[in-house]
């Protein structure tokens, strides 16, 4: 199956690993993330503060765009998945905005319905091809690794589309079906802080710590989104001075584990890409063959 | 912080304070001071008036009050009072509008959090209408730039370790038709000139 893929700007740098490894994992799961052409930026949570209009205007471009292309488009950052999602919704509650977003496109000989679906890539992972072909798929088992599954805010909240606002389950499924154990994790949509690491670091930094601290037993955090991923993983120094204890823990992408679990090459996974290795993963837990694989 | 009383007079009160920044007047007017909000609130330890405390002081009117609170600029997006609000209140949506009024107005100082968080969006934004897409490097620099020349050189260890890693680009990666961007960016001003924030 085809999917029309918006990556993000972020994915084109700090989380190069989160497009290689989605792509990849979408590959061996007989799909294909197909990049809508001459994407921009879906203005994050910047564009809302300048400007209102501008917060829609941007994310419905490549909502015109993709919706050429299929039914549904899908994101892999949680803030390009809510922006683009938003535009729907505010154009269901605000008839006067249809007009207006017409008028815009129109300049760029473009014209949106209002009516793609926007998927976030969790979501169609784990609900479309599902958890079973998943498993199905795995080379190694993850037999005895703890870890830790952060959702953040933003791929839940405030648009529960297709898991809990605050104790998700969609990704625990899939790394437990992975053979790995998740831990009792009841911050897993605790915020990470989002831009206060970078305008005012002690808050920031308090965030990542409490998102941490009930981590310490886990051999490492899966995430799905680019900012919470760089957040953890960037300040473990920091926050290791504000909470007394050593803190190296991977932050991985949920497509980096599930590739892991694949068997996929370096070049797929980029595991060399992180701050804090993760190395240990490539290399623990069994190695035998998923009983009922293929 | 503690309950704070005020001398109410006619000057300090904008009765039509929360049909400017409400993007729902009527349910943010229905608020119960239930707290809900506060309690969810990742930062709300750090806001000089709770997240509950601000909705009250918007429903009568307080708008300077308001405006020079810290509160809505730690709000980081994160909706978990949104979602929890009994009333269903959008809550974080009035956050971002309070964010853009008192940009509107010209408030913020760069010396200060609000300062930064509006200098900090305002850099991200220049980068995206100049390239249709975030050129993150760019964006950082300018910044800093902007706000702290010497937090640059704290985040210099990181922005080494990125560049090391082949994660930082000197080079922005960019939207072909230019012309869109700057149409969505000309349009949005044009139609909001003289409207609501």
């Amino acid at each position: 199956m085809k999917y029309t893929y918006f990556p993000g700007c972020s994915l084109l740098n700090t989380a190069k690993e989160y497009d290689v490894s989605a792509r990849a994992v979408m590959r061996e799961l007989d799909s294909e993330l197909v990049e809508i052409p001459d994407w921009n930026c879906c203005g994050a949570t910047a564009a809302d503060v300048v400007s209102y209009l501008l917060s829609l205007f941007l994310p419905a471009r490549n909502l015109a765009m993709a919706e050429g292309m299929g039914q549904e488009v899908v994101a892999t950052c949680s803030s390009c998945f809510l922006n683009l999602y938003r535009v729907n919704k505010h154009l269901e509650q605000n008839p006067e905005l249809k007009g207006q977003l017409d008028i815009v496109l129109a300049e760029a000989g473009l014209s949106y319905s209002g009516n793609l679906r926007v998927r976030h890539l969790l979501d169609v992972i784990a609900n479309d091809i599902g958890v079973k072909a998943v498993a199905k798929r795995a080379k190694r088992r993850f037999a005895g690794i703890k870890v830790a599954p952060y959702y953040g805010c933003q791929v839940v909240r405030p648009y529960a589309e297709f898991d809990g606002p605050d104790l998700p389950m969609s990704m625990d499924r899939l790394i437990a079906a992975l053979g790995a154990e998740t831990i009792p994790y009841p911050v897993k949509t605790r915020c990470c802080g989002g831009v206060l690491m970078t305008t005012q670091k002690s808050i920031g930094v308090k965030l990542v710590a409490d998102i941490l601290e009930p981590a310490r037993e886990a051999d490492c955090v899966v995430t799905v989104c680019p900012l919470c991923q760089l957040n953890l993983e960037a300040y473990q120094r920091e926050v290791a001075g504000k909470l007394g204890w050593p803190v190296r823990l991977p932050i991985l992408y949920f497509t980096q584990f599930i590739g892991l679990a694949f068997g996929l090459p370096e070049k797929d996974l980029q595991l060399s890409s992180h701050l804090v290795s993760a190395e240990k993963l490539r290399i623990a837990g069994s190695r035998e063959q998923v009983a009922e694989s293929r | 912080m503690a309950e704070k009383a005020f001398n109410l007079t006619r000057e300090m009160l904008d009765h039509s304070f929360a049909e400017t920044v409400a993007p729902d007047r009527e349910k943010l007017l229905t608020c119960i001071q239930c707290g809900t909000c506060t309690a969810s609130c990742p930062t709300a330890y750090a806001m000089d008036y709770t997240p509950r405390q601000l909705w009250r002081l918007i429903q009568v009117g307080l708008r300077e009050e308001v405006l020079k609170s810290n509160t809505y600029w730690l709000c980081t997006n994160c909706y978990s009072c949104t979602i929890r609000c009994p009333r269903g209140i959008s809550l974080t949506e009035t956050m971002a509008a309070l964010k853009r009024l008192a940009i509107a107005q010209g408030l913020e100082k760069p010396s200060t959090i609000q300062g930064r968080v509006a200098r900090f969006y305002r850099s991200f934004m220049d980068s995206v209408r100049r390239h249709g897409r975030l050129h993150e490097s760019e964006f950082l620099i300018t910044y800093f730039a902007h706000t702290n020349p010497l937090g640059l050189a704290g985040q210099g260890r990181l922005g080494f370790n990125l560049c090391r890693k082949g994660k930082i680009s000197l080079a922005p990666s960019e939207v072909k038709k230019r012309g869109d961007i700057a149409a969505i960016f000309r349009k949005a001003q044009e139609l909001e000139a003289g409207g609501a924030p």
